[in-house]
């Protein structure tokens, strides 16, 4: 709470931090700029001492010196031996000659001429500005042999930024430690709730510099040209190839969306709409694709249908049959991608009450009509909202196209090649934020507007008992149907498995097991970092969300609206943007972050917080407050509080978060293609490597190791959650 | 279990909710001040939205006052954080720990305080032996009855030995018998323990029924504070009349004030009030309120009101019987009705007072 006394104090804290921060600031930048200008004088002299005795030879020893300072230049004055009051001029450059004109009259200049006529060197203290830039004069003497008498004077103009990098360090250093110190010192004398200001201030902190700052440098560098603001870089990436790419993504989530959301309404309406058979396995079976790492499904396509496919060349004997475009495209995305629709829908339509179906065949409709008049529209806003979700996951999808696209093009990869084959970072980071515009579009159609208009929350109460509309005819079709689909997933995977153990695939079917030590050997330091670094976001995250969801659901201060909605935008931001973003803005100082592990695994921790502060807030709004009131009442502060009342309350949520962040830090590949190095090495990435040189095996291998990882890290999740259904029953009054 | 029974003070406490988005201010409670003696059962009572919750809830920290302050034991604590205040809540929604069993949730707050294990154990035992519910010790809450929730809730306050016990409608959420069982034990808890306790509720019985004194709020302003039967009998406004209890309600002019009740009129008839709330003027408009239990039947004249008998409620120990005025639907409650000769629904009647129990209000005072 803020009282005079308290705002005193601070203010006077603020002040004598303030006055230190300067201090120090200023004398280090003094000894910095003094240490640079006598390396600089002393560089000079040096300089001015080769100026060559034949006049002939001077020009070229004019243009020399801009070579060696960057952006700067000289004039040379030669005194005449007759007459020590005359001398000529000689510059090579218009420009440098005007500058100096300009000040060969001033004081300034006068005190520089005589400092040299006494063979001293003078470095001017006053600000020029040459072509542009920030300049400094500085006088030096060229002595003859003897170093008695003086033959002329060389003046040479340079630019100040060649001191200014690590000025401008210290400056940001300077004043982020300020900021900082304000930060903290303002919430212990200000805030009644100090656990939660320094939450706020650390969740804020995240956001600015890993969020914000990323992101807002890859949106101007995609203005930059050669340093210097131009529209050069949108031009090129609204010419035709690119447009070209945007639309092949969009219409690529055309057909991935309005196909998954097909198959998804399928498998959900069979799974919980009929009374079909085996509806635990095919549900499992729905959701296998979701935490299947990429390169996968794809790896398996081709497999069976590339070039060499099993199907398409030993099969049929295919030649002209390419899987490689569009259409091999739809389909492993929505394979990959149904579940997603599948979850939704399912959710939907367990939730519709039967009562309703059962009051239209009451009042004599058919059992299409019931379907077409209350089951469909009933579903529409579900429907609407899958299609939304698996839009924008196509549109951000980078894995299968980068494999399989063939000639299509499709902006994620493209911005990929922008960046790796053409070392074209701002290229890269416009082509990604082209990508932004339809994710966004879709994911706030869908946040906002789509999501609101459900009608579930209407309907009270679910019937337990179910009314089968399907006839049974319909079901037996239905049910062929999903379960032909479902061996298909199977055999996707088989094959995979089927991989690892063959010599050469499309060529020599024969048995071995070399591949496997080949792929562990060649891989085993990938898949170890891979561990490494997904295991240490997983804590990080996990704690972070449930840090986050619980001031956002109990906690009221400013801005908190504007930090939820922040810290969900990665959320929608494709992988290749952040990842391109992350290494614009990490490659320089402050913040040297590219091809450290570090990056890897804040970008893993950014990326996944949103779904895991999504949990962590649903959990806390089951939980009535006053529990942690009670806790509060009988002594136990903010951090208390937190870990013995709220964690246990939400450690479903929270173990649902953990191991959501590990398996998709495990199977990541759009953002962290970016930031990986020798040393910090992907799993994903090494399978790309792999399939791109046709060695299936060791990358059938990988994904496998990667299979296996990612269903024990859940089957573990299940393990520790299966209790938790006791626990949610009390929680909630 | 317990120590030295605190006081709590509220000097001038004001709470307005700040609305930003260009509605106006909200004032929870306004200028409100009083003081619970040690060793006291203060009840807050109101209609929802009075602001009674607010109160209890900055006592207890969890709501902090715009202005105005709070001492607990001579301390000024308006500022202090709940869990530096020496008070322990009982909740409407019990808030008991899903994830403890019962004897853990009435251990943390020892827990907190870092008791040592025997001694806490010992602690514990006798709060649940206190709130019967020795044989419960290992149950999770969510398997419990509402009434046992209510009681480890209970327990777990009372563990603690808070200088203070907040109770904030602890019984709106179980049934009416139990209701009537546990105000009963609460009460006798709280006198046997000699424990200041503030309680919140919105139910007028449960107020008479266990507080030393009532206070009466409405609109975030306190109306009237008092003992139960002061507060029933002796109300200062309609307000409070017809909050705490049934009530008729009859527009008098006020003729002239004679000891400490006064003279009035009601429709030319000349009323005699055996007593009158402060600021009743002579020459004034009045509301004479009548309890039903100090009204009388009579033959039609004989009374100061006429009417018509519409419904007899027959109630065992009294009789509650409803008459058709022209002041509308009045309820005269006839006690020890066997005895007595009952006038037949439908027929005519006259209604006068009981004159020593009939009080003049002022009108005009909400």
């Amino acid at each position: 709470m803020i009282t005079k006394d308290r705002l005193f104090k601070f203010l006077l804290a603020l002040a004598v931090f303030a006055a230190a921060d300067l201090w120090i600031y200023s004398t280090l930048r003094n000894s910095i700029r003094s240490s640079a200008n006598a390396e600089r004088t002393k560089q000079l002299s040096l300089l001015a001492l080769g100026v060559p005795d034949n006049p002939e030879y001077i020009e070229q020893w004019l243009g020399g010196v801009e070579q060696s300072i960057e952006g700067g230049a000289a004039v040379y004055l030669r005194y005449s031996a007759d007459d020590p009051e005359l001398y000529d001029t000689l510059a090579v450059n218009e420009d440098a000659l005007g500058l100096w004109q300009s000040i060969e009259r001033t004081p300034d200049a006068e005190k520089g001429l005589e400092a040299a006529y006494y063979l001293e060197q003078y470095a001017s203290t006053v600000a020029l500005e040459y072509k542009g830039q920030k300049a400094r004069v500085f006088y030096a003497p060229k002595p003859d042999e003897e170093g008695i008498e003086l033959l002329g004077i060389a003046i040479f103009i340079v630019p100040e930024a060649a001191g200014g990098n690590l000025e401008r360090l210290l400056g940001i250093f300077a004043l982020g430690a300020f900021v900082f110190f304000a930060a903290l010192t303002g919430i212990a004398k200000l805030l009644r709730d100090q656990i939660v200001g320094y939450a706020v201030l650390v969740l804020t902190l995240l956001a600015g510099v890993f969020i914000v700052f990323p992101l807002g440098e890859a949106f101007r560098l995609s203005f930059l040209k050669d340093g210097a603001y131009s529209l050069d870089v949108w031009t090129r990436s609204l010419s035709g190839s690119s447009l070209k790419a945007l639309w092949g993504s969009i219409r690529l989530g055309l057909w991935t969306a309005s196909c998954s959301t097909i198959v998804g309404f399928v498998f959900a309406f069979a799974i919980y709409r009929t009374s079909m058979r085996g509806k635990r396995f095919l549900s499992a079976i729905a959701q296998l694709p979701v935490i299947s790492p990429p390169f996968s499904l794809t790896l398996s396509i081709i497999l069976l249908a590339g070039n060499n496919g099993l199907i398409t060349k030993q099969l049929f004997g295919l030649q002209n049959f390419s899987i490689y475009g569009l259409s091999g495209l739809v389909i492993v995305q929505t394979i990959g991608m149904f579940p997603i629709a599948f979850l939704t829908l399912a959710s939907v339509l367990q939730a519709l009450d039967s009562t309703l179906e059962e009051a239209a065949l009451d009042l004599n409709a058919s059992r299409w009509k019931v379907f077409s008049t209350v089951t469909l529209p009933l579903a529409v806003p579900g429907i609407l909202s899958a299609w939304l979700l698996v839009f924008t996951n196509s549109l951000a999808d980078f894995a299968n196209p980068l494999l399989l696209a063939g000639n299509y093009r499709v902006l994620s990869v493209e911005a990929y090649i922008q960046v790796t084959g053409r070392n074209d970072l701002g290229g890269g980071a416009a082509l990604s934020l082209l990508l932004l515009l339809p994710t966004l579009t879709a994911f706030f159609v869908q946040r906002n507007w789509v999501a609101k208009r459900s009608f579930i929350t209407v309907t009270g109460k679910p019937n337990a008992k179910l009314v089968e509309i399907a006839s049974p005819m319909v079901r037996r079709s239905l049910s062929v149907a999903v379960w032909a689909a479902t061996a298909f997933i199977i055999s996707l995977y088989g094959t995979i498995v089927a991989g690892c153990f063959v010599k050469n695939w499309g060529i020599d079917y024969s048995f071995t097991l070399s591949n496997i030590s080949e792929a562990l050997s060649r891989g085993g330091e990938a898949i170890r970092s891979t561990v490494t670094l997904a295991a240490a976001a997983t804590p990080i995250a996990g704690i972070l969300a449930m840090a986050a969801a619980m001031i956002f659901v109990r906690k009221s201060f400013v801005g908190k609206r504007a930090l939820e909605a922040l810290m969900m935008t990665p959320f929608a931001v494709p992988g290749t943007l952040l990842g391109i973003a992350y290494i614009l803005a990490f490659n320089k100082t402050p913040l040297l972050l590219v091809g450290t592990g570090a990056i890897i695994v804040i970008n893993y921790v950014i990326r996944e917080l949103p779904v895991g502060i999504e949990g962590g807030v649903a959990s806390l709004r089951q939980i009535d407050p006053s529990i942690e009131e009670a806790a509060r009442d009988l002594g136990a502060d903010e951090s208390m509080v937190f870990r013995s009342i709220v964690l246990p309350l939400i450690r479903p949520a929270f173990i649902t978060s953990m191991s959501y962040t590990f398996v998709r830090s495990m199977t990541a590949v759009s953002a962290v293609i970016f930031l990986i190095s020798a040393r910090w090495y992907h799993m994903t990435v090494l399978i790309y490597n792999f399939s791109e040189n046709l060695r299936f095996g060791l990358a059938s291998v990988l994904a496998t190791t990667l299979i296996i990882i990612v269903m024990s890290a859940f089957g573990l999740m299940r393990l520790l959650v299966r209790d938790s259904g006791a626990l949610d029953k009390t929680i909630t009054r | 279990m317990a120590k030295n029974p605190v006081a709590v003070t509220l000097d001038r406490v004001t709470r307005i909710y700040k609305n930003v988005k260009g509605r106006p201010d909200v004032v929870a409670v306004r200028d409100s001040s009083f003081e619970v003696s040690p060793g006291e059962l203060v009840t807050l009572l109101g209609p929802s939205g009075c602001g009674k919750t607010t109160t209890l809830r900055m006592i207890a920290g969890f709501d902090l006052p715009s202005s105005g302050s709070i001492r607990i034991g001579g301390e000024d604590v308006s500022m202090l954080p709940p869990n530096k205040r020496d008070t322990a809540t009982v909740f409407q929604s019990y808030g008991l720990f899903p994830h403890m069993n019962v004897a853990q949730n009435v251990a943390y707050g020892l827990r907190i305080r870092k008791v040592g294990k025997t001694e806490s154990d010992e602690r514990v035992k006798r709060a649940l032996s206190l709130t019967g519910l020795q044989d419960y010790a290992e149950r999770a809450p969510g398997r419990l009855s509402g009434g046992q929730q209510q009681r480890v809730a209970l327990a777990r306050s009372l563990v603690v030995e808070p200088g203070v016990l907040l109770l904030d409608e602890p019984l709106s959420n179980l049934d009416a018998l139990l209701r009537e069982q546990m105000r009963v034990e609460i009460r006798r808890i709280q006198k046997s323990l000699g424990i200041t306790a503030v309680y919140v509720t919105h139910d007028r019985v449960e107020a008479m029924s266990l507080s030393d004194r009532v206070i009466v709020m409405k609109d975030g302003s306190i109306r009237q504070i008092g003992s139960p039967n002061a507060i029933y009998e002796d109300p200062d406004s309609v307000f409070v009349a017809g909050f705490v209890g049934k009530v008729a309600f009859f527009p008098v002019d006020v003729l002239g004030l004679e000891g400490k009740g006064c003279v009035c009129q009601l429709q030319g008839k000349k009323v005699q009030a055996g007593k009158m709330a402060p600021g009743v003027e002579a020459g004034k408009k009045g509301t004479l309120m009548a309890r039903p239990e100090s009204l009388r039947i009579g033959e039609p004249g004989a009374g100061v009101v006429d009417g018509s008998v519409r419904q007899n409620v027959y109630l065992g120990s009294s009789m509650e019987s409803f008459i058709d005025t022209e002041y509308g639907e009045l309820l005269v409650q006839i006690d020890d009705p066997a005895g007595k000769k009952i006038a037949p629904e439908g027929q005519r009647v006259s209604i006068s007072f009981n004159e020593a129990q009939v009080r003049v209000l002022p009108t005009d005072n909400g």
